[in-house]
């Protein structure tokens, strides 16, 4: 669960319709109109990349007037059916996927029981990716793409996909490069995946 | 014996940094214990802005031995750097080696489109700030851009799949490494391919970040940056790499070679034996309340040379390759979650000497809030409270700690819930250890039967695990 407790906020004087706060926004929550930005309130996540973003000083955070609690309620959906999305991504469901909000795996897995079908649509149901907003974005696609949800990045350059994981390293390039300890680490993370993953060990 | 307390390095400002005007180095009773005194064997190099003069001659020296005739006087050529360079011992050093860099490349080749990328770390203006700081547009003739995680991708066919680095690190037709061998967070890294993390970190979208450190482990995860290197994109532009060379008590000189790996395996023994000795020594430290003294985030602040995250990470053997525990992001919640006793030991819980942490200055945008969770937490002053209740990345982190009103009071108070008066700070500081002078006694009493376990013990082991014969070094 993520605590909002900020929002962001434009100065249209400012503003000088760059769009780089659009592109950089992980929950798309910023739009242009009449060439200015505009930001969704019930979007934002208070990630603050809009405003370090800004070459203008146009953006700035405010408080909100009543904290935001952000959560995808994981007693809501069935227990068996986050195993199972966790597993196919080789991921536990208690892990953290995002290291700021401490949200565990399990949180994103309910928003894709929910409907998510993109990054931004996780980080707007469960608040991840919107703290440093940089590591957890490998682990949010590959969970999307192991459950056969296709990843289409948007035309900006606010996500490629990247999805890659250790277990897609060939068995050659594993096996010819020991010292990368590329096949004991993945019997090791495989042992500690609950329901021991879809994929085999290589 | 002890020191003067020594001033900890003087950083440039940064609009993410909260102002400080009082450091630990500040506080009465505060003493510096030297590194080299706890360790005659490290080289002691230059601290603070002394030996600028010598980095030039240094760099000029290595570089004479570098082929340079692939580059070609109508080429383009980028110096690939990266924000930690200038904050180390305040980045003059750095800065010096980078220009000589240029100075020497035009000389040589003839080649005058030669251009400087500055990669910033987590903030997209990091690196506008750093370019500003230190002149740079002056001495690279205007050709020189910023640029960050966030920033335009260029895809890179690797072995592996593609992967995504910042355009502007390679559009020219050459890249130059340049860099320095720091420690840095060898808790994610291991010591594999220390010299080419940057590819993975530095040069790279925040997707490949990612990558690194939350779907592979520790070990395996470096596999990323050997296959963004070896890729014929980058192979066909590289032309070497330049290194400013550190030990825990300072900069010592400047190495560059056409052959990274050959640098590689050669900084990674020095550090292994240099930073080792401090990393082993911060281990059995039996208690203590830290001290987060500023400028930069927390888990990249020095003592002795020796980063913070290093230091919370220590009752670990990072360097040790036969263990595979990884920083928590992948493996602690699977792991006490599944109960799994047999690998407890390896999760890579806080260092259970830090009974109290105070927080004087640290930048936003890199989570740390589990020392807030665990252990009490005192913030020093009233805008680096502020920084922390906006900090994204650390949201809850001020609904552990305590605000109070001075450095002083925050250390008292930590010390009192501590119960322990060995304090440490992480000012940034190579060279020294600002601490307490219980602390000091204690690294003191500590240091000679370390020294002689790393020589003997440890040193052999890691050099072994890495294909190095011990005799050798």
């Amino acid at each position: 669960m993520k605590v909002v407790n900020y929002l962001s906020q434009v100065d249209k004087d400012k503003c000088i319709g760059c769009r780089l706060c659009e592109t950089i926004c992980p929950t798309g929550a910023i739009s242009m109109f009449e060439k200015k930005a505009v930001v969704d309130e019930n979007l934002c996540r208070a990630c603050s990349k809009c405003e370090d973003v800004c070459p203008n000083d146009a953006v700035i955070l405010v408080e909100r007037s009543e904290p935001l609690m952000v959560s995808a309620d994981v007693d809501t959906v069935d227990e068996a059916a986050i195993d199972e999305i966790c597993a196919k991504a080789d991921l536990f469901p208690e892990q953290m996927i995002c290291a700021c909000t401490m949200t565990p795996v399990k949180e994103a897995a309910a928003a894709i029981l929910n409907g998510a079908r993109t990054p931004e649509d996780i980080s707007v149901m469960t608040g991840v990716r919107t703290g440093c907003g940089i590591y957890c974005m490998g682990a949010i696609q590959r969970l999307l793409n192991a459950n056969g949800i296709e990843l289409k990045p948007p035309a900006n350059n606010r996500w490629y996909k990247q999805c890659l994981s250790m277990w897609d390293i060939p068995d050659d390039l594993a096996k010819s490069n020991p010292g990368y300890f590329i096949e004991e680490d993945q019997k090791i993370y495989r042992s500690k995946t609950k329901g021991g993953g879809q994929r085999d060990v290589k | 014996m002890l020191s003067k307390t020594m001033a900890p390095p003087k950083m440039m400002d940064s609009r993410y940094a909260p102002k400080v005007d009082v450091h630990c180095a500040d506080l009465p009773g505060m003493v510096s214990q030297s590194v080299v005194e706890l360790f005659p064997s490290i080289k002691p190099g230059y601290l603070q802005k002394e030996g600028i003069a010598q980095i030039r001659k240094f760099t000029e020296k290595t570089l004479a031995d570098i082929d340079m005739t692939k580059i070609k006087p109508g080429d383009s050529v980028n110096i690939l750097s990266a924000e930690h360079g200038y904050y180390l011992l305040g980045g003059e050093h750095y800065c010096e080696m980078i220009k000589t860099i240029k100075d020497v490349v035009r000389e040589r080749t003839g080649c005058t489109n030669i251009r400087l990328r500055v990669a910033g770390g987590m903030h997209t203006k990091e690196a506008d700030e750093i370019i500003k700081h230190f002149n740079l547009r002056a001495a690279f003739d205007g050709k020189v851009a910023g640029t960050h995680a966030f920033d335009k991708g260029v895809p890179i066919e690797t072995e592996i799949g593609t992967l995504y680095g910042l355009a502007k690190v390679y559009d020219a037709d050459w890249i130059i490494h340049a860099s320095h061998d720091e420690q840095r967070d060898l808790y994610f890294y291991r010591m594999i391919d220390r010299v080419l993390k940057a590819f993975v970190m530095s040069f790279a979208r925040y997707e490949v970040r990612s990558l690194f450190h939350c779907n592979f482990g520790s070990r395996s995860a470096n596999f990323i940056q050997r296959s963004i290197f070896n890729s014929p994109f980058v192979q066909k532009k590289f032309a070497f790499g330049c290194f400013l060379r550190m030990t825990p008590a300072g900069i010592t000189g400047v190495d560059a070679d056409n052959d990274l790996d050959r640098l590689g395996r050669k900084i990674s023994v020095d550090l292994m034996r240099d930073y080792g000795k401090v990393l082993r020594l911060f281990s059995e430290i039996d208690e203590c309340v830290v001290v987060i003294d500023g400028s930069r985030w927390a888990h990249y602040l020095h003592a002795g040379g020796v980063v913070f995250g290093c230091f919370e990470n220590s009752i670990y053997d990072a360097y040790d390759l036969s263990n595979h525990a990884a920083f928590g992001y992948y493996d602690l919640l699977s792991k006490i979650a599944s109960g799994d006793e047999e690998s407890m030991d390896q999760i890579m819980l806080a260092h259970p000497a830090i009974k109290a942490a105070v927080v004087n200055q640290s930048m936003p945008g890199i989570p740390w809030s589990d020392i807030a969770i665990t252990r009490p937490t005192f913030v020093a002053n009233a805008s680096q409270a502020e920084s922390l209740r906006k900090d994204p990345a650390n949201a809850s982190f001020m609904d552990m700690a305590e605000e109070t009103g001075t450095l002083a009071e925050a250390v008292e108070r930590a010390c009192e819930a501590a119960g322990t008066d060995k304090v440490i700070a992480f000012d940034d500081s190579f060279g020294y250890i600002t601490c307490s002078p219980s602390m000091a006694e204690l690294l003191q009493k500590l240091a000679p039967e370390v020294s002689r376990k790393v020589d003997t013990e440890y040193l052999p082991k890691w050099l072994r695990q890495r294909g190095i014969d011990p005799k050798q070094i």
